[in-house]
């Protein structure tokens, strides 16, 4: 057996009595007593220890100088790594995760503790990686899906409220001065920036545009219509709309005339522009001619 | 700044408690080590003049260990190993002889003879570890701190030690 020690423990008296008596019923058990017995009285051929002693005397007070000029460097080589520690740990301690996703991109990362985070197209979120079970919060610019892990939980910082979560699944759309957030699954508390406190359930929806409550309908499916490339808007002002579009496309759309006032309500795909501008053309009578990247909407 | 005061194993007494204390048992272990008297006693030298030389960033609790790491790490390839030549102390004998036969005795001298033999065909892992038990009647956990290994492979070496002389001396082969 390779790892076999119990001769090791019958030399160093470790062995029970029962495992003793096994033992000595083992054919090798002659051999063996008498190898312990007889090492027992084995010697080692001595040696002159003081003159040895006084060999290393002799070299050590030659050797003496050498080392008291070693002995300035030792508070100098402590001093350089307590400043590396520091700045190690300012370094790491200040440290920012930053999670983009560009136009036409969508991003998707887990947070330490193991949420999920879907970023859509022309967002911005950040947190810091360092003691994130004290500090659990996450800066976000645009619009993201969150999936809680269970037990977990959080804050969700926008510039227009912060939303706190407990083991759920959220969206959070926070752009132009407007707040929107659907709950999908567990509870969600908006703190909006006049710091009116709202409970969302899943299937609720709530949405601010400039500190005032929109009063949105609840939303259906236990997903973000974006996640699918189908995203639903909530009476969204059309320059708001049009914005989403640029980002989801990667284009440049301008108005050319007069911009129509009423907000939308409804779905858009953001993976077929042709729908997604035929839809809007025919509900706001535009029509729409596109350049290279720069699409222009004109009334009719 | 006064950093000519000696502290720690600079300082000459504790420098010299800590050779009377240590050395022989360092100078053993390297004769089981290399099997020469002349290469034991120079790394034990060499050894506690490099404890010297750092004794201001050695604290006294790790010099132990300092020292047999630099005894260890220290190899010595120009002389070719030597049989280790060990001897039976004599107040051993004495007990046996009172009330044994003469073929007995006879019997317990070969047997002793078989023993030297195999101790010095040990591996120099096995004997290192077995005569440090043995002669110097270290614990396992101090062997284990000699050589730079853990408790559970000093057993395995004591382990093996055993099964090995036991094929020597009973001709099992």
């Amino acid at each position: 057996m390779k790892d076999d020690v119990t001769l090791a423990r019958w030399l160093n008296n470790e062995m029970d009595e029962n495992e003793l008596k096994e033992f000595e019923q083992s054919p090798g058990y002659a051999t063996y007593s008498k190898i312990k017995e007889f090492s027992a009285q084995l010697t080692v051929p001595q040696a002159d220890m003081d003159s040895l002693y006084q060999k290393i005397e002799a070299r050590k007070n030659r050797d003496t100088v050498k080392v008291r000029q070693l002995n300035p460097w030792m508070p100098r080589i402590a001093a350089m790594l307590v400043l590396a520690l520091g700045a190690a740990y300012f370094f790491i301690s200040t440290h920012v995760t930053t999670h983009f996703a560009h136009n036409a991109q969508r991003e998707t990362f887990l947070l330490p503790d193991n949420s999920e985070v879907v970023l859509n197209s022309g967002t911005e979120a950040e947190y810091k990686e360092w003691n994130w079970a004290a500090n659990r919060r996450i800066e976000l610019k645009g619009e993201a899906y969150f999936k809680v892990a269970k037990g977990e939980t959080f804050d969700v910082v926008t510039p227009n409220g912060t939303i706190t979560v407990v083991g759920t699944q959220f969206n959070v759309k926070a752009r132009n001065g407007r707040l929107d957030v659907t709950c999908y699954e567990g509870k969600v508390k908006v703190t909006t920036a006049n710091k009116e406190e709202i409970i969302l359930t899943p299937g609720m929806t709530v949405g601010f545009a400039n500190g005032k409550n929109l009063q949105l309908p609840n939303e259906e499916g236990d997903a973000p219509g974006w996640l699918e490339y189908e995203t639903s808007f909530s009476k969204v002002n059309l320059p708001d709309v049009i914005e989403e579009l640029e980002r989801q496309y990667n284009k440049t759309i301008t108005f050319k005339g007069i911009t129509p006032k009423s907000p939308y309500s409804g779905t858009l795909p953001m993976n077929d522009i042709e729908t997604a501008l035929e839809t809007v053309e025919t509900i706001y009578h535009l029509k729409a001619t596109q350049t290279g990247d720069t699409i222009i909407l004109t009334a009719e | 700044m006064k950093k000519d005061i000696p502290t720690g194993i600079c300082e000459e007494l504790t420098f010299a408690n800590f050779f009377r204390s240590h050395a022989k048992s360092l100078r053993n272990y390297l004769y089981y080590k290399f099997g020469n008297e002349e290469q034991a006693e120079d790394v034990t030298q060499e050894a506690f003049i490099k404890l010297w030389e750092n004794c201001a960033s050695v604290p006294p609790e790790k010099a132990k260990s300092f020292l047999y790491t630099v005894a260890n790490n220290t190899t010595l390839n120009q002389i070719a190993h030597q049989k280790v030549v060990l001897e039976y102390s004599k107040k051993g004998n004495h007990s046996h002889t009172d009330s044994q036969s003469p073929e007995f005795i006879m019997e317990e001298e070969q047997f002793k003879v078989r023993l030297q033999n195999a101790i010095a065909g040990l591996s120099e892992a096995q004997r290192s570890a077995f005569l440090l038990h043995r002669i110097d009647g270290k614990k396992y956990h101090e062997i284990a701190e000699i050589l730079g290994i853990s408790v559970k492979a000093v057993e395995k070496r004591i382990h093996g030690a055993l099964q090995e002389l036991r094929k020597q001396i009973d001709n099992i082969r």
